[in-house]
């Protein structure tokens, strides 16, 4: 780390100036278009196709759809379909052929309130097993739906009756590495973030991280449950590594107090798990690594394993704007490439390079 | 420094305090250089930062470059960065990253397309899909204000009591049972990530393009694991891409990860097939390489296998030898058998093909099980092989070539399962056919079963599945496919002795296990006359001899085997038998009443077509003496070579040096040793011998990875950074992976530059600069040596090239004046090419260039394009080319075009097309 020459760098490669405030953008897989989600002043929602082509993105498609959209996923679409799978403002789970993307090919009514986050499993490859879309809402239910099935999810995760409904923020899909065993991790604006196996349709897990928490991802999805990276609303971020569950500390995990401001998005490199960015609310990213440590377990006093974490290491930050960065998505395709769009209503392509040498 | 601050320094050291504030005395530069509490450094650096006593920018440098010194990743060090954009890369950076991400566009639009295009087609709904979860479950999220009889569901929470988790313990153990988590200790959950990790992926319904991605997706996360240290996991996922799609980037890694678990076998065999799809796969050959000691910790197991065989030998049991070169020749596509553990389907159309695979793949595996962790990934084999489960087992303690088979009587009585029979009707098939297609070619079954290259395909088939059903211990059965085969051999007439033998000597072994001697004896004989000197007939006559106490004649059958192969342990272990019994028969003098012992002539190895010269006693006798000083250098290099080693790893690198240099006596050719040496030069800083092994090294391989990085390292310690880079760019370009010379080649590049300044060339910046700095700053990497180095070169090269710069550039002139292009050919091929620059020196001028190009082009070209293509990658690095390239006139450049248009006429294995693009791109 010592050269200068062996950190990676973040190049700015493209930015391009919206006339909407974008939530989402995603890149489309095995493309190099990527999408773009927002919200018109006019107070409609909006679908932006970009191709880059010759250091430029350029406008293929735009839709206007009536409500704004807030989030999306490609997670559980096949890779010849490549269909997008979205939530709105009013709480709608739509998903979009987006060769055709005027009628939606399958459409509910998911929540009463907007859906804050989306993601995707059982598509592109990525996680055998049923494809599978999870959403989480402001009416504090977590929601999970199979595209082949219409109107009703196939599992619900709200609060018991009685019970106050927190916003839930974030919601991310993981553990799905054969058929059956899958899990759903929700982040609430309180602090809560919760596990939940879908296999045995419990809660496996729970913790608080005291402030709000922004992003939950974790490092694969279609993999024995590895690592979790929680982002929180004042700037610190926890890594949980998940191999290792003691009955009562849970999962062994290391913070990291990076922004100055809310960490909105985490986004592990699809060619390194170990490689993750995030985005911060003063217009940041900051590049990390998480080095594990010698022995991932040990025994604790009375004989039972307990987890241990590892540290992380910054590589990289830059500043791209001063308004927040609330979304970012690495290309599956190409390492290094990323789409990141922030409040400044503009979207922006990143290279991320020499990361190998990280 | 005052009193006072040393006193609170020494107070600090001890019991820092950090709630005060920082006294303006401690904001002072000798007391920042002797603190060394990285936490109370860092709070001097806020203060400072925050301007609150007064900004002193020097100051906050020192401080921070301290802090740094301190502790590299403090937080306090970490800086709002701006975002890097295309200027702030240099030009060629920027170009490369810029080039990637067009031709990343480029190939996206194509897998794009055709992506589209099959789905047009193809019906997405997939068949094989998991059904849909059971509609509608409701997962209550139990909150921290919930009572806790409410959570029942849920199973627990971070902040509990102790008590609270004694009623949980049942619940716990019962999940536990569900998620089959071996464990010893309940209250923990240890997500390993193997166990339940399908090995195989259905990737049937998947189209070309999904395959690829999702193959390298799996060996990602197979990368992934192996970087997290869990190897098993790793194996798993890498098996995984291997189901989809067998790449040699799969294979290498799995290897690496198997050797990491010490599943040598297993790696081994992974080693082989890279080799097989990649014959010039490096990672590949270093694996098998790094594996090779373990072959000689096998082997010792082997033999020790074997100290127990003659044991049994005694007690009247029967020798088997195992084909041997049909277990070499199994083609790769049974990969998925072995790893995947999927049933052989009996019924398969290819039965011949693919299940002929199968078994050869599991006498690896058998090989395997004699270890005691080799079982493990074998797993469930083909149905076939558990029907026979306790023969395999029963030759477990036997060695894979020779196997003491108790039950050769119970296996020919499952002669009539399942598979024999649907093997007997596909033979019954080729057999009807064998008249129409008798001397067609053998195109089919060539990858299949390479010695039988001659035999037509119904032939080849027979012969196959006799090898087939003897692998699974049908020896009746096995015996009738081969005489099939014999006997449309002689029918139709066909000249290919070298498969009869096979065929007759397969027969043997067919009737040495049914206890048949004298017919064995007979097939093998008749295998001899068509091809004398064969190892496996000798063998097995010998034993089938033995079996007969016909000793005299299996003696001399065994001493023949020892002459062909001295390596065969069962044939000493035989002789040494077979000569306490005769001498106990015979007394001393038995050897007299011994038949005549051939004499094996030196060739016999290889080709075996000579007929015995047994007169020739003489002759064969010098041929012997000679070939056993020859084993015993190879021995004793061996041993030198390992001698040597040993002494590297413990850093005695003066008496490694002297090792390998006696191995360089024995055996001058010998790549791997002139690196080796190369290495105990770099450590005890000898760079100039260093370069001259690396250089021997690459003239032996011209593509040693090692050879280049070493030399790469001497350039560096001789201070020839532009050599170096060169080198380590060549080491990159073999194997872009190498992260130790992409490191070096960074800090090379630094030195570089730092040379160049020093010796007062322009200094190579990236853009920004002005736009003369910006031809040069293009060649930074790989132009413009500076006089500095040079000279240095010149030094070198005396000791190599006694002819020097000043002789050279006469030659060149006197040919060049006399139009003698042959004559500057010569001078050419006689001189390294990366000697080059530094002989031209500075007298590189246009004419000379013209020259050495007309001749590169009229006389060596034809002969040596590899030449060629290295002169040209070192002359543009010589002094002044820049320069004098942009004084030629139009003749020369049109000499140049015209070499650069042949040499991409050229193919090469040194060179593509691209990099003589690449190249010209340089010159023109």
């Amino acid at each position: 780390m010592s050269s200068p020459l062996s950190k990676p760098q973040i190049i700015a490669h493209i930015q391009k100036s919206l006339n909407y405030t974008v939530f989402d953008s995603k890149w489309i897989p095995c493309s190099a278009k990527f999408v773009c989600l927002g919200n018109f002043a006019r107070g409609t929602g909006v679908m932006q196709i970009y191709e880059v082509q010759h250091g430029e993105a350029q406008l293929v498609k735009e839709v206007e759809k009536p409500k704004p959209i807030k989030c999306g996923t490609f997670g559980a679409t096949s890779l010849q379909q490549r269909h997008i799978a979205t939530g709105d403002f009013d709480g709608n789970l739509n998903i979009w052929n987006l060769e055709m993307p005027e009628v939606p090919v399958y459409t509910v009514k998911a929540h009463k309130e907007i859906v804050n986050s989306i993601d995707g499993v059982g598509g592109l490859g990525i996680g055998d097993g049923a494809p599978e879309i999870v959403t989480g809402s402001r009416d504090g239910t977590v929601k999970v739906w199979d595209p082949r099935q219409k109107d009703s999810p196939v599992a619900n995760m709200e609060p018991m009756e009685g019970e106050t409904k927190r916003d839930c923020w974030t919601v991310a899909f993981g553990h799905a590495f054969n058929d059956q065993d899958r899990c759903v991790c929700a982040g609430y604006d309180n602090g809560d973030i919760k596990l939940f196996d879908l296999r045995n349709m419990s809660l496996r897990w729970e913790t608080n991280i005291k402030n709000g928490v922004c992003c939950v991802e974790f490092d694969r999805k279609d993999i024995n449950m590895n690592k979790l990276v929680a982002t929180s609303l004042e700037g610190k971020f926890h890594v949980f590594d998940m191999r290792t569950q003691h009955l009562t500390k849970g999962f062994a995990s290391v913070s990291e107090k990076a922004h100055k401001s809310t960490i909105w998005q985490v986004r592990h490199l699809p060619q390194n798990r170990d490689i993750f960015m995030t985005a911060g609310g003063a217009g940041n990213l900051h590049l990390w690594k998480y080095e594990y440590p010698a022995q991932r377990s040990k025994k604790d006093s009375d004989g039972v394993d307990v987890g241990v974490a590892g540290s992380v290491n910054l590589l990289q930050n830059v500043t791209l704007s001063t308004q927040p960065i609330a979304s970012l998505d690495w290309s599956p395709d190409k390492q290094g490439l990323c789409v990141c769009s922030g409040f400044d209503q503009s979207v922006r392509v990143l290279i991320v390079t020499k990361l190998n040498v990280a | 420094m005052s009193a006072d601050a040393f006193f609170s320094l020494q107070n600090q050291s001890t019991t820092a305090d950090y709630s005060g504030k920082v006294p303006v005395e401690h904001l002072d530069y000798d007391y920042i250089k002797k603190c060394k509490d990285v936490k109370y450094l860092e709070k001097i650096l806020k203060v400072l930062r925050s301007g609150d006593e007064g900004i002193y920018p020097h100051l906050i440098k020192f401080c921070e470059s301290h802090l740094e010194t301190l502790d590299p990743r403090s937080r306090a060090l970490r800086k709002d960065n701006p975002v890097a954009t295309a200027a702030s890369l240099s030009k060629d950076e920027w170009s490369q990253i810029f080039d990637g991400l067009k031709m990343w566009q480029e190939e996206t639009k194509k897998t794009e397309t055709s992506l589209k295009q099959q789905s047009m087609f193809d019906d997405p709904v997939k068949e094989n899909m998991p059904p849909i979860r059971g509609s509608n479950c409701s997962v209550p999220v139990s909150q921290t204000s919930v009572p806790k009889e409410k959570r029942n569901s849920s199973k627990h929470t971070l902040p509990r009591d102790y008590r609270e988790w004694d009623k949980f313990d049942v619940e716990k153990e019962c999940e536990r049972i569900d998620r089959n988590v071996v464990e010893n200790d309940p209250p923990v959950i240890i997500n390993t990530g193997h166990p339940k990790i399908k090995t195989k992926v259905d990737a049937s319904l998947l189209t070309q393009q999904e395959k690829l991605l999702l193959a390298n997706r799996e060996k990602d996360k197979g990368n992934e694991a192996f970087r997290a240290n869990d190897y098993e996991e790793a194996v798993a996922y890498y098996s995984r891409s291997l189901s989809i799609i067998p790449t040699v980037a799969a294979y290498n890694n799995r290897a690496q990860a198997e050797i990491k678990l010490k599943q040598w076998h297993s790696a081994m065999t992974d080693c082989q097939r890279v080799l097989k799809l990649e014959p010039g796969n490096m990672k590949g050959d270093y694996f098998l390489n790094s594996n090779k000691e373990l072959k000689q910790l096998l082997s010792e197991t082997e033999k020790k296998m074997m100290e127990c065989h003659p044991e049994k030998q005694r007690k009247g049991k029967k020798i088997l030898i195992q084909e041997i070169e049909e277990k070499d020749d199994h083609s790769n596509n049974e990969t998925k058998a072995e790893q995947t553990a999927c049933p052989v389907e009996p019924s398969q159309p290819v039965g011949g093909e693919e299940s002929s695979a199968a078994p050869a793949e599991r006498g690896d595996m058998g090989n395997a099980q004699k270890k005691p962790h080799g079982r493990g990934d074998g797993g469930p084999h083909s149905e076939f092989n558990n029907s026979h489960h306790g023969h395999w087992k029963s030759k477990g303690g036997s060695s894979d070539k020779y196997k003491v088979t108790q039950e050769s009587k119970e296996k020919v009585t499952n002669g009539t399962s399942k598979r024999g029979s649907t093997a007997s009707v596909q033979a019954d098939q080729s057999g009807s056919g064998k008249g129409t297609s008798v001397g067609g070619n053998a195109g089919e079954t060539v990858n299949l079963d390479a010695p039988c290259g001659a035999l037509p395909p119904p032939l080849a088939r027979l012969k196959n599945e006799g090898n087939l059903l003897f692998k699974n211990g049908q020896f009746a059965d096995a015996l009738e496919k081969y005489s099939q085969a014999i006997q449309g051999c002689t029918d139709s007439g066909i000249d290919s002795p070298e498969d009869l033998c096979i065929l007759y000597s397969n027969r043997a072994a067919c009737y040495l296990k049914d206890g048949n001697s004298q017919d064995c004896i007979q097939d093998c004989t008749k295998a001899l006359e068509l091809q004398p000197f064969s190892l496996k007939p000798l063998l097995r006559r010998a034993m089938a001899y033995e079996s007969l106490e016909r000793y005299r004649k299996a003696y001399v059958d065994y001493k023949t085997v020892l002459q062909i192969d001295i390596s065969v342990q069962a044939a000493h272990d035989s002789v040494n038998r077979i000569t306490r019994v005769l001498i106990e028969q015979d007394g001393t003098e038995w050897r007299k009443k011994l038949p005549d012992i051939p004499m094996v002539p030196l060739s016999a190895q290889q080709h075996r077509r000579e007929q015995p010269p047994s007169a020739e006693v003489l002759q064969a006798r010098a041929e012997k003496a000679a070939r056993d000083a020859e084993r015993k250098a190879e021995v004793r290099f061996a041993s030198l070579k390992q001698e040597g080693n040993d002494f590297v790893k413990k850093g005695q690198y003066q008496d490694a040096l002297g090792k390998y240099t006696e191995c360089l006596k024995l055996k001058p050719e010998e790549c791997p040793i002139y690196t080796n040496r190369a290495l105990c030069y770099l450590k005890v800083e000898r760079f100039t011998e260093a370069k001259q092994d690396c250089d021997a090294a690459l003239k032996l391989e011209p593509t040693n990875k090692k050879a280049f990085y070493r030399r790469a390292l001497a350039n560096k310690g001789l201070k020839d950074y532009l050599a170096c880079s060169s080198d380590l760019q060549e080491v990159l370009q073999l194997d872009p992976n190498v992260q130790e010379a992409e490191k070096e080649l960074e800090e090379v590049t630094v030195l570089l530059r730092q040379s160049l300044v020093n010796a007062n060339a322009p200094p190579a910046k990236p853009r920004k600069t002005v736009p003369i700095t910006e031809v040069e700053g293009d060649e930074e990497t790989t132009a413009v040596p500076n006089s500095d180095s040079s000279g240095r070169g010149e030094d070198v090269s005396i000791n190599l090239q006694p002819a020097g710069a000043y002789e050279f550039g006469q030659a060149l002139n006197a040919a060049r004046c006399s139009g003698n292009m042959t004559a500057c050919a010569e001078l050419l091929a006689s001189t390294k090419p990366e000697m080059l620059p530094q002989l031209l020196g500075t007298q590189l001028d246009g004419h000379n260039i013209s020259v050495i190009m007309q001749a590169l082009d009229s006389h060596l070209l034809e002969k040596d394009p590899n030449l060629v293509y290295q002169h040209l990658n070192h002359l543009h690095t010589a002094d002044r080319f820049s320069v004098v390239l942009m004084l030629l006139d139009k003749d020369e450049r049109r000499h140049m075009t015209q070499l650069f248009e042949h040499l991409s006429a050229v193919e090469s294995m040194e060179f593509t097309k691209n990099d003589v693009q690449n190249l010209a791109n340089k010159y023109i």
